[in-house]
């Protein structure tokens, strides 16, 4: 199901943006798991605009739909002595609201 | 904040690499689910589901099976909302009991 959402005409974020996984420390359903929060990764794309699942696993379906997108992370970034191949990413779907943007020299060292 | 499901990434040992039979009971359960979540009835989304057996407690969480989650949080779920009450649910099971029959039995000797 794509819905449209009318209060955000403009996505925060584009395919290659450096984001910032926040930790929101929100209790309840959420679908970010805690290995990415505060790890910083790589938008891919945008998958659509959904309700929320934090709202509807409360019985909230009114809305509003926010973005979803896929995010990449290096492998060796979320976890120590990551001893595979280095180039190894994990791509996982997140909200909008828990990605908070970075400047891009920030995101490499 | 980090749930007691939220475990992707911890050591697990060695992973159990039988074929599970897939049982009739978790395609019903998985059929009533997928019902009451539907466009047309609205009774319980996934969401309210996977927030029923994130929040019903670990002991049950690592004891049950993948369905017998959902069934658990479906059924409490359902209390909640006021469809039936457990006792009800119990009283009916022992019904079905006392009246089942071995199918087997009805097979020429």
């Amino acid at each position: 199901m794509t819905l449209k959402n009318a209060n955000q005409t403009q996505l925060r974020f584009k395919a290659r943006d450096p984001v910032l996984v926040l930790d929101m420390d929100k209790a309840g359903h959420v679908r970010t798991p805690f290995y990415v929060r505060r790890k910083i990764g790589e938008v891919i794309d945008f998958r659509g605009y959904f309700l929320n699942p934090e709202e509807l696993s409360i019985g909230n379906t009114a809305g509003p739909a926010v973005a979803l997108y896929r995010v990449r992370f290096m492998m060796k970034d979320l976890w120590p002595n990551y001893n595979l191949d280095r180039t190894d990413v994990l791509c996982i779907e997140v909200y909008d609201h828990w990605l908070a943007p970075i400047a891009n020299d920030e995101a490499r060292p | 904040m980090r749930g007691y499901h939220d475990i992707g990434g911890d050591e697990s040992g060695p992973i159990p690499m039988a074929e599970q039979p897939w049982q009739h009971w978790e395609k019903q359960t998985e059929a009533v689910r997928n019902l009451l979540g539907d466009s047309t009835r609205r009774v319980l989304s996934l969401d309210e589901l996977r927030l029923g057996f994130e929040s019903f407690g670990i002991d049950k969480y690592t004891k049950y099976s993948f369905y017998r989650r959902r069934l658990e949080a479906m059924i409490d779920s359902l209390e909640k909302k006021g469809f039936f009450t457990r006792v009800e649910i119990e009283q009916e099971l022992e019904d079905i009991r006392a009246r089942w029959v071995d199918p087997d039995s009805c097979k020429k000797a």
